[in-house]
């Protein structure tokens, strides 16, 4: 190796361990490997005044060391960009524990979650979500729904009447029922209806009852629509809401509007059937009532009740909400509290 | 009905403990709710369903456990009729007649001469504080045991009390009065029957006896009275005089018209037994109308056609016979001929049986089946766009309230402006102070906020949907779906880098706008106006879509905030939703992307503050430059320094052609065209 050779190589090394600014990186880029003046730029060209020989290897070497400056200097300034992008990041980091910015999500009221749960479940069962009148004429709210008479139901005590002369006399609805009669004068069976709402009785509010409260209603007529269709229709209902092993009792009772009817239980959501304290010790939950729609019912909308047969089934949205939730006052549920609406999710 | 199991046990000779007891029961129909231990008793809460009234005596419920166990029922040896009686015969000593026999079919009347009246036997004492009753004395205590234990109230007069020694059932005379038992005087009506001697009512009939012919220490011969009253006259009365007893709470559910001379000869030998005396031979046993025992059949065909189950013929014959239904199989066997107990007033018709059949058989044994699918299920309408609503709602943190659809009439009045005949009064409300039906939802908002102010929460934003009630000339009041929204204080909470805003009148209308956004409705055109007295004059608006009002919106009038002592502006709108759902919905068509680039260019007026953005952009928009592709204002400016009664408004205005490039002139043009309409219509100087 000539001299020369020896000596930029040794000048160059020096320069470049001298180098500790990005700036004086790209000094030495151009002082050396600069286009215009770089010193090697320059010993190029100084290449044509020697002999082929000398040229061929004077020019190897020359060529060797070009390639060493640039990929040194290269390296250098790599290193340089890399700590300038280090420092910039770590002056732009963040404390991601600080709370993020969000608007502050309302919540729908827990009868509304409730209300749509049991809506997509009878959906899901090819039922029709049916609404009618929460003011009703005595035939929808007591007559059709064969409600004797001097039925408790129909006394002033019990359901509230609006005041004034009418052709009609009119109460709000004291159950959703009334919907059973308005669902099968706009069809004709077979049918399938729900039907939520608003029911009214007259009763003083304290920590289980409010003079207005939720209810649905479910109603099925067919030709061969048994007492064992409604026990499995109940039993796949009350799987969709509260689980796959939930298992249900009926017990008969008395509904006016059905016979034969019975009480619906169901297992406890909470302990599923051992006792707690939600479902008082005996690990079943009373659901509302059911039956074989009565014949008289059918009558009065126009169907054969020999020939085709039906079951209602009813819930309370109120007590079922206070219930899963753990409420100890319904009152609540109407008070329209922010701290206990955004409780519901 | 508390029901003593040990005093179960002398009708049925069962083999099932207290709680077996309790949970067969149950399963019948009888729901028991608690089995408490007395002692040596136990004693079943009965939660009795209003068609069993049958079931309000130890003898019914034996009936019930016969029929589930498959036992004999033992009836008391004395009630079936072994009296030991005197040779005088009764009916030579009182008569009975029956004025009004729709009202009281049946009265019966026995006497027992030289009783002592005195406190009852242990045992006797001991059954009625088991039964949750006090001791009054024998005779007393014998009338009230065997209502208990056959559901037949009675009653025991002082023979010597009654003037005549007769007894007449009558209607009352109107402003008749008598004094009861309880030493309160009544007044009473000619819709109410009483006992009468051949002066003066001596009793309530099946409700209350009279104080002056009662038994009392003196007292020494017995006139019993055992008889059957009409359910319904027995509650009317009972509801009139706000007078309700253990009598008249059986009587006017239906007692068993077959049942009087029974549990008249029983009681009658309890006393003689217990408190000394001779019955007298025989009973004066008015009877005018005889009730019927209903004939009912039972088929299988509509015994499988309702339960599913099969039918078992001898089976069903075993049941309805241990009910008392005398069941007699047809002869091919396919159906029963039954005639329906007395007592059995909830019994009328074939579903009546395989009910019957059904429980005791057990509901246990229905087989679950699910009817075959019928087709898909459908939603209300509308349900879509209520589901969106709400979830545009809840996103821009509003809480779902619901309110009573009972109001108080000048809280809805201050809110709306329903005229006075409009809104629906209710004849029984249980507060008096909520006697109206709601017009609007804000005052159910309103009430709900004043709640949320009184608990400390100041920063509210909340909305309803329902229904709200107006009495129009129909058989039927108008029900209209509303949505009412409420808003208040701190738009958002002050955090780490941003201080809080307060919400203002555009936050409201942002969430109008948004709501109908999330329903797919057109824009909605907001207008001012002053003509709801419930809202500020010079902050409220008309909402319409295509010319349709939709609602209101605006901030809570001062006067009304006042009302409600509210220390902070409160923003408020009412839509009317139903109508929402109905609108029509914005056509979506897909628009082609701009080809060449839009240019913005920015105008800053300043201009009277009468002046509404909404007339600005009409003024430009008649102008009809179709380059002309966005119009927005971007800054309001009223400062000190400007004219009074004028204010800096900031335009950014957006210039496209479809075709090309639009070039500086001919931007400048069109932008000097919407400079000079403005100054020239509106006065604007440009800043």
């Amino acid at each position: 190796m000539s001299d020369r050779i020896t000596q930029l190589r040794t000048d160059f090394e020096r320069e470049l361990s001298a180098a500790t600014a990005e700036a004086d990186a790209t000094a030495l880029r151009d002082r050396w490997v600069g286009r215009k003046g770089g010193l090697l730029t320059a010993e190029m060209k100084t290449l044509g005044k020697l002999s082929p020989e000398e040229r061929k290897t004077t020019g190897a070497e020359l060529n060797e060391l070009k390639n060493y400056v640039e990929s040194a200097i290269e390296t250098l300034l790599g290193e340089f960009a890399a700590k300038r992008e280090a420092e910039q990041l770590a002056k732009e980091r963040i404390d991601v524990t600080l709370p993020g910015r969000r608007v502050q999500a309302g919540h729908l009221h827990p009868i509304t979650l409730l209300r749509q749960k049991i809506e997509d479940i009878f959906v899901s069962m090819g039922y029709e979500i049916e609404d009618g009148p929460e003011i009703e004429t005595h035939f929808y709210n007591f007559e059709a729904l064969n409600i004797p008479e001097n039925h408790p139901a129909r006394s002033p005590q019990d359901t509230f009447y609006l005041a004034g002369e009418r052709t009609t006399e009119l109460a709000l609805r004291s159950q959703t029922s009334t919907m059973q009669i308005h669902a099968m004068q706009k069809r004709t069976p077979p049918l399938r209806v729900a039907a939520p709402g608003r029911v009214f009785r007259r009763d003083t509010p304290d920590a289980t009852h409010n003079p207005m409260f939720y209810q649905v209603e479910g109603l099925l007529i067919d030709r061969g629509i048994t007492l064992g269709d409604l026990k499995g229709t109940v039993e796949e209902f009350v799987r969709r809401l509260f689980g796959p092993d939930t298992k249900t009792r009926f017990r008969p009772s008395y509904f006016p509007f059905v016979e034969p009817g019975a009480e619906i239980d169901y297992t406890c959501f909470k302990c599923g059937g051992s006792g707690c304290r939600v479902c008082k010790g005996s690990g079943w939950i009373e659901m509302g009532g059911s039956g074989m729609v009565h014949p008289n019912v059918l009558r009065v909308v126009g169907i054969d009740p020999e020939e085709f047969t039906g079951f209602a089934f009813g819930l309370g949205l109120d007590r079922l909400c206070a219930l899963m939730y753990g409420l100890d006052d319904i009152r609540l549920l109407y008070e329209n509290d922010v701290r206990f609406l955004e409780q519901f999710r | 009905m508390k029901i003593s199991y040990n005093w179960l046990k002398e009708f049925v000779d069962h083999d099932l403990s207290p709680r077996d007891l309790a949970a067969k029961l149950t399963m019948v129909g009888l729901a028991v709710d608690a089995v408490e231990e007395h002692g040596e008793d136990s004693v079943l809460e009965i939660d009795l369903t209003s068609n069993r009234p049958d079931c309000l005596s130890h003898l019914g419920v034996a009936r019930e456990v016969a029929a589930i166990t498959g036992k004999s029922l033992q009836m008391p040896e004395v009630v079936t009729g072994k009296l030991s009686a005197g040779t005088t015969q009764v009916g030579n000593v009182t008569s009975v007649e029956i004025l009004n026999p729709d009202l009281c079919p049946r009265y019966s009347a026995r006497i027992i001469k030289g009783v002592k009246v005195g406190p009852s036997p242990e045992w006797l004492v001991k059954r009625l504080e088991v039964m949750g009753q006090r001791s009054v004395n024998n005779v007393a205590d014998i009338t009230n045991y065997v209502m208990l234990e056959l559901g037949q109230p009675l009653h025991a007069f002082d023979l010597a009390m009654l003037k005549g020694r007769r007894i007449i059932v009558r209607a009352a005379r109107d402003g008749e009065k008598i004094v009861t038992l309880d030493k309160e005087e009544r007044e009473l009506t000619s819709q109410m029957l009483v006992i009468a001697d051949a002066e003066r009512a001596v009793a309530l009939g099946g409700i209350k006896g009279g104080e002056d012919s009662g038994i009392t220490e003196t007292t020494v011969d017995v006139l019993l009275e055992a008889a059957y009253f009409t359910p319904a006259q027995i509650r009317a009365t009972s509801k009139a005089l706000g007078l309700a007893t253990e009598a008249s709470y059986r009587y006017e559910r239906g007692t068993d018209s077959e049942i009087v001379p029974v549990a008249s000869a029983r009681a009658a030998a309890m006393i003689a037994e217990i408190a000394g005396g001779e019955i007298l031979s025989g009973i004066v046993d008015a009877y005018p109308l005889k009730s019927d025992r209903k004939q009912i059949s039972l088929r299988r065909k509509r015994y499988e056609q309702l339960t599913g189950l099969k039918f078992d013929v001898a089976e069903a014959e075993g049941i309805l016979n241990s009910l008392g239904f005398e069941a007699e199989i047809s002869p091919d066997k396919t159906a029963l001929k039954t005639s329906a107990p007395t007592w059995r007033i909830d019994a009328a018709i074939e579903e009546d049986l395989v009910e019957e059949v059904a429980r005791i058989s057990g509901y246990d044994n229905l087989k679950t089946t699910l009817p075959g699918s019928a087709g898909a299920g459908a939603y209300l309408p509308g349900e879509t766009g209520r589901r969106a609503m709400r979830g545009a709602l809840s996103s821009l943190g509003y809480n779902e309230a619901v309110s009573f659809s009972f109001v108080n009439a000048e809280a809805d009045a201050l809110l709306t402006e329903v005229a006075e005949g409009s809104r629906l009064e209710l004849r029984n409300p249980i507060d008096e102070t909520a006697g109206f039906m709601r017009t609007t939802l804000l005052g159910g908002l309103l009430k709900a906020l004043e709640h949320n102010f009184n608990h400390g929460s100041r920063n509210v934003r909340m909305f309803e949907v329902g229904k709200c009630f107006l009495n129009i000339e129909a058989e039927r009041p108008e029900e209209i779906e509303r949505l009412a929204l409420i808003a208040t204080g701190a738009r958002n909470e002050a955090d780490w880098q941003a201080a809080s805003a307060r919400i203002d009148f555009f936050d409201l209308k942002a969430t109008v706008e948004f709501v109908a956004e999330s329903l797919g409705l057109p824009s909605l055109s907001f207008a001012a106006t002053d003509s709801f007295s419930h809202l500020h004059p010079g902050r409220s608006a008309v909402i319409s879509l295509d010319g349709i009002s939709l609602g209101r919106a605006g901030q809570l009038h001062p006067r009304v905030a006042a009302e409600y002592k509210f220390k902070q502006p409160v923003f408020v709108a009412e839509l009317d939703f139903g109508a929402m759902l109905n609108a029509r919905r914005a056509e979506v068509r897909y628009q082609p992307l701009p080809k060449y680039p839009t240019v913005v260019r920015d105008l800053a007026l300043l201009i009277d503050t009468g002046v509404a953005l909404s007339a600005i952009e009409k003024a430009v928009g008649e102008l009809a430059i179709a380059e002309l592709v966005g119009f927005r204002l971007f800054d309001l400016y009223a400062g000190k320094e400007l004219p009074a009664g004028k204010h800096s408004i900031a335009l950014s205005l957006r210039y496209r052609a479809a075709d090309r490039t639009l070039t500086d002139e001919e931007i400048n043009a069109m932008h000097e065209r919407i400079v000079g309409k403005l100054t020239q219509e509106f006065l604007a100087e440009v800043r």
